[in-house]
């Protein structure tokens, strides 16, 4: 068994061999970290970013190195013609993955939070990495199915990295619209003044300025107080006007909020800012629905934003807080306390009363629509740099994190430039790579933990199995048989949500063999109430197998001494039972 | 005589007179519309618009094909740079058992081209005859019966099986009505009003009730519910955002769902010179208009009509019964949930109108009082009319779910509570075309008014000019200022920033009320002509030009 594990890594070596150390090099050269896939098959940097070229060249790597775990397909297209790949990963051996519980995962909805396309990434390349060295994993991929698509809006995250953006740009798809309301679509975006990949800020000296430069740390401008006069003054975000109507930056790329576009208690612009013309009017967004629309077997799911370390679930709007009862939000509470412990510095908050109160979000959509328990994580968090909370966004924190930590490598130093329309002006400020994304050195651990949140998560899909099966004679060539049907995870087939509105279908149980006279659901065996099932009594429909218990059907048959139980759920997937397994 | 026969003489003599004609019906040159003793089935209505769009100032688009294969038509009539001129949305068929509202609409564009062509001079229409055709078809198929849904599989009762518990036309007539079963468990009872007719019985008077009343069909699933999974899709008119009512059956799992809606709300994002929409369909605003209220109206989620919008529709209400002569009676629809009509209003910003077109009219017992039930309302009303083909009485069946009772199917046929006899149609079409055409009249309209132009020092000149809306309409509707799918006013001037003294190169206004001016100053440089553009596509674009 040893030796023939060792053949496979040395064939695997040789087909890696410029990416991936032979057996006998990892021996001499390396020694294994705890944690981590020791000798992967795909080589991948976990402390630099992707484009999205990037990204489809690693998810390839993993699909051709793990042919019988991960499989890549494209869902659709992007506004500007891009496919939306997606992994499908599980072990292919042991079932057809769209019939397993499932979990999906993706990334990057809003173009600028980036990170969560390596997180999503990253979880793929560490199952199919582990499978064969951990027992965990093994069972985990045999029993589920992750859906993984590391980007949901290739067209701007390119964008984002390619061209000159600030942090929080473009955020929207490439879609141009009308901003400002002129008639005219994206007339008046950005301009990289001083041509460095990165809108930062403009400031020009004015006897009526507010601010000065911090005499301690000169990169840093700070407000004088209500009776000091000030040397500059803030012109916003580098720019232009280049359609003439004295307004700057008015009219970039976007803007709409893919985030706001989903079709649960779906709201327009004026009620929703942010919101597209109707749900799933942005293609990026549609393709990610129907393919949850093909596979009920999502039972979990998991969306990644940034920043400011959070674990939420909804609802997203105010409007919507009935839609989550008792029910789950145990099951929501359970695995996010969880979350909390595996990543240290996130909290776990509800969308509309910890954040803000929003309409149209993917999480909703997802809870509210398919009955599938959702979180979004709001990565990165200050907490990473200091172990200190000193909150998002505290500047004078960000000029300690450059100074000590990235040693400058933030921050675009103040420079003059001749500014068409304002004159000598300064330009200068925090790139956009920092703040919201992680650096590179805190990368691969955030990755790590945030994957093992969606591993919890997904490990408590339901699980299914025959647990009992009885008989008892009834004479006449008749018997009573009784099967106890077990979920053994925590999510139940059927959230409540899905059960309000009858989502997804029953689970059926089936019994084949003997002739079936009658059929039921026993709901107390102690005392013997039964509901009767009088059409079709072979597949007894039940509304749901709650976590961690069991259901009971009982079938009065006669004839055939050999039979056979099968289960059928959508969410929980499938198990079976043969009298002659007995 | 009463009207309708006479309607009917009318349509016969003129059938008589293009027979005469000879082929000219059929090659399209008389007017089809009197050509018709039913509705026109769809390949009918297909020939209708073709000849409509033969017109130099008609174009005939297909938006897209229906899970049934159907085109969905968009037919623009309009001239010059029709895309910048106001423009109104003419829906029919929101309904599927709604003929009348497709036949509206096909009438107005026949008689738009026909003899009223000089209106297109300013406004642009854009008339979506029929948005759900694959159930318009289920008038003329050998099973009749009033639906609503497209040919989109679904299981409208979310019990894992699609269609599984149609209608059944257990008395093979050729359409589907009631079915009455006698049971001292059922909840109905013979009308007092009309003997062949059944109401609920008040149980809280302690009425008793005879029998259950059902719609025709046996429980194919046997799952005690009858017709509960009809082999029909979504309806076209609970597909929308507005309060879509996720889940219910014919709505579906998501709003926007089907290929129609899609298509539909794709073009009108692209229109933007849309300022109202007449829609023919169940709800009316017309004959009564919305009403305010203030709490809806400022929650976050805005459920009434916006304040100044409801002074709007009362105006416009007014308008609509000059036009019209049938008195509004129960006329209660205001709307329901996922409907195009609030959609257009609520979630697009537009001015919105609905009207059925047409109703069962008011009617007096001998007693002079009112019918309770709007069945007995209505059989009264054909009973007046003489019309004898609108009931199927009750005959007994044998029904396999009830065995050993007595079961009879009967009742009002489909579609004739919705849907007058064909002859009385053109009068209601020449009718709505009228509202229209008034309607288009009083569209915002954008002039230059007072222009001075006065000569200062060293070759500067002071501009000063009204921009004024002749209109009793503002040029956005409350609601339609906060809308990001209306366009703003903008005024561009064709000079550069360096010689506009004061005054803005681009200039833009949220909008301009009823008869509301705003007055423009500019001081140019220099000489030459100075041209001021204002204007959105919705309002039509104002030009001046000023020699200085």
């Amino acid at each position: 068994m040893k030796m023939k594990k060792y053949i496979c890594a040395l064939a695997a070596g040789a087909l890696f061999s410029i990416s991936a150390p032979t057996k006998v090099d990892a021996q001499e050269k390396f020694f294994r970290a705890i944690g981590t896939p020791h000798q992967p098959k795909v080589e991948v940097a976990w402390n630099r970013y992707y484009t999205y070229e990037g990204l489809n060249e690693v998810m390839r790597k993993i699909a051709d190195a793990h042919p019988d775990l991960a499989r890549m397909e494209s869902i659709g297209k992007s506004h500007e013609g891009r496919d939306i790949y997606l992994l499908t990963i599980s072990d292919f051996k042991t079932g057809d993955p769209d019939r397993k519980p499932a979990m999906y995962i993706d990334g990057n909805i809003h173009s600028n939070e980036i990170q969560g396309a390596e997180f999503s990434l990253y979880t793929a390349w560490y199952l199919t990495e582990m499978f064969d060295d951990l027992d965990f994993i093994k069972e985990l991929l045999q029993d589920k199915t992750f859906y993984i698509a590391p980007t949901i809006n290739p067209d701007a995250r390119n964008n984002y990295m390619l061209e000159a953006n600030t942090a929080h740009s473009p955020r929207s798809g490439m879609i141009m619209l009308d901003s400002d309301g002129d008639g005219e679509v994206g007339e008046d975006g950005f301009d990289d003044l001083n041509e460095d990949g990165h809108i930062t800020m403009m400031i020009r000296k004015s006897p009526t300025g507010r601010y000065i430069k911090d005499q301690r740390d000169p990169r840093k401008l700070i407000m004088v107080s209500a009776e000091e006069k000030g040397e500059y003054e803030m012109l916003g975000y580098e720019g232009i006007d280049r359609d003439g109507d004295g307004q700057v930056n008015e009219d970039g790329v976007g803007y709409y909020d893919p985030n706001r576009d989903w079709g649960w208690n779906w709201q327009p612009d004026y009620v929703q800012r942010g919101a597209y013309k109707y749900p799933f009017s942005l293609p990026e967004n549609r393709a990610v629905m129907e393919f949850v629309m093909d596979h009920p077997n999502i039972a979990g799911a998991q969306s990644y934003h940034n920043y400011g370390g959070m674990i939420l679930r909804g609802p997203g709007a105010e409007e919507d807080k009935d839609t989550y009862n008792r029910e789950d939000v145990r099951i929501y509470d359970a695995i996010a306390k969880k979350g909390e412990e595996i990543i240290p510095g996130y909290r776990y908050l509800v969308v509309y009363k910890d954040m803000y109160s929003v309409f149209g979000g993917e999480l909703d959509w997802f809870y509210g629509g398919r009955g599938v328990y959702t979180y979004s994580n709001e990565l990165m968090t200050s907490y990473l740099y200091f172990h200190k909370n000193a909150g998002r966004g505290n500047q004078d924190e960000e000029m300690d994190v450059d100074r000590y930590l990235t040693f400058g490598d933030a921050f675009v130093n103040w420079e003059e430039y001749d500014h068409p329309q304002f004159g000598k002006i300064e330009i200068g400020g925090f790139k956009k790579n920092f703040g919201r994304a992680h650096p590179g050195f805190l990368l691969e651990q955030d990755a790590h933990r945030n994957m093992a949140f969606t591993i919890y998560h997904a490990y408590h899909t339901p699980k299914l199995s025959v647990m009992d099966v009885k008989e008892k004679d009834l004479g006449r060539g008749m018997k009573e048989v009784t099967a106890t049907i077990y979920n053994e995870r925590m999510m139940p087939t059927h959230s409540s949500q899905d059960l309000k509105y009858n989502i997804e279908r029953p689970d059926y149980i089936t019994i084949s063999g003997p002739e079936v006279i009658a059929g039921m659901v026993v709901e107390n065996e102690d005392f013997n109430k039964v509901e009767e099932q009088v059409n079709n009594p072979e597949r007894i429909a039940v509304k749901n197998i709650p976590g961690m218990e069991a259901v009971k059907v009982r079938w009065i048959v006669s004839g055939g001494r050999k039979y056979s139980i099968d289960v059928d759920s959508a969410k929980g997937g499938k198990a079976s039972w043969s009298s002659d397994q007995k | 005589m009463n009207k309708l026969q006479s309607l009917i003489e009318k349509s016969n003599m003129k059938l008589k007179l293009i027979s005469a004609l000879g082929l000219g019906a059929v090659l399209g040159l008389g007017n089809p519309a009197w050509s018709q003793d039913d509705y026109s089935s769809l390949s009918q209505l297909n020939s209708r618009l073709q000849s409509v769009a033969k017109s130099g100032s008609a174009e005939l688009q297909t938006l897209t094909k229906t899970e049934g294969g159907k085109d969905i038509w968009v037919l623009r009539l309009g001239k010059g740079d029709h895309r910048n001129k106001p423009a109104i949305a003419v829906t029919g068929g929101v309904e599927g058992y709604h003929l009348l509202g497709v036949e509206l609409a096909v009438q107005f564009a026949e008689n738009i081209i026909q003899e009223n062509e000089s209106v297109l001079d300013n406004t642009t229409f854009y008339i979506f005859p029929n948005m759900s055709p694959d159930a318009y078809e289920q008038y003329f198929s050998s099973v009749k019966y009033e639906r609503r849904g497209n040919a989109a599989k679904i299981d409208h009762d979310r019990d894992g099986q699609i269609g599984e518990d149609h209608f059944d036309d257990l008395n093979r007539d050729g359409m589907i009505t009631m079915m009455r079963v006698e049971s001292p468990m059922g909840d109905h009872k013979i009308s007092s009003e009309h003997e062949q007719l059944m109401v609920k019985a008040d149980r809280s008077k302690g009425e008793r009730g005879t029998h259950l009343y059902l719609t025709e069909g046996i429980d194919n699933d046997k799952d005690g519910q009858f017709n509960e999974d009809p082999e029909q899709g979504i309806a076209f008119n609970k597909n929308l955002t507005y309060k879509f009512p996720a889940f219910e059956p014919l709505a579906g799992d998501i709003p926007v769902s089907q290929p129609e809606t899609r298509a539909l709300l794709d073009f009108l994002f692209e229109r933007n010179n849309i300022f109202a929409f007449v829609t023919f369909g169940p709800a009316n605003n017309l004959s009564s208009p919305m009403s305010y209220n203030a709490g809806d109206a400022k929650k976050r989620v805005v459920t009434s009509m916006l304040e100044k919008d409801v002074e709007l529709n009362k105006m416009i209400s007014s308008i609509y019964k000059e036009s019209t002569s049938l008195e509004a009676y129960q006329q209660d629809n205001k709307g329901t949930a996922g409907d195009f009509f609030q959609w257009a209003y609520f979630h697009f910003g537009r001015l919105s109108f609905s009207t059925p077109g047409w109703w069962i009219p008011e009617m007096k017992k001998d007693g002079n009082g009112n019918y309770q039930s709007k069945e007995a309302n209505f059989m009264a009303w054909a009973e007046e009319e003489g019309l004898d083909d609108v009931f199927v009485d009750w005959n007994e069946v044998d029904h396999p779910d009830f065995p050993g009772q007595k079961v009879e199917v009967g009742g009002v046929k489909p579609f004739v509570m919705y849907n007058p006899p064909m002859g009385m149609v053109p009068e209601i079409a020449s009718e709505h075309t009228e509202f229209i055409i008034k309607l288009a009249e009083i569209q915002p309209s954008l002039e230059f008014h007072n222009l001075k132009t006065e000569k200062l020092n060293n070759g500067l000149t002071r501009i000063t000019v009204d921009l004024y809306n002749n209109s009793p309409l503002p040029t956005h509707s409350e609601m339609g200022a906060k809308s990001r799918w209306f366009q703003k006013i903008r005024i561009d001037s064709n000079k550069e920033k360096e010689d506009l003294v004061s005054g803005d190169k681009i200039k833009l206004i949220d909008s301009l009320g009823a008869f509301e001016k705003k007055t423009l100053s500019y001081i140019v440089k220099g000489s030459g002509s100075f041209e001021v553009k204002a204007g959105a596509p919705h309002t039509g674009i104002a030009t001046l030009e000023v020699k200085l």
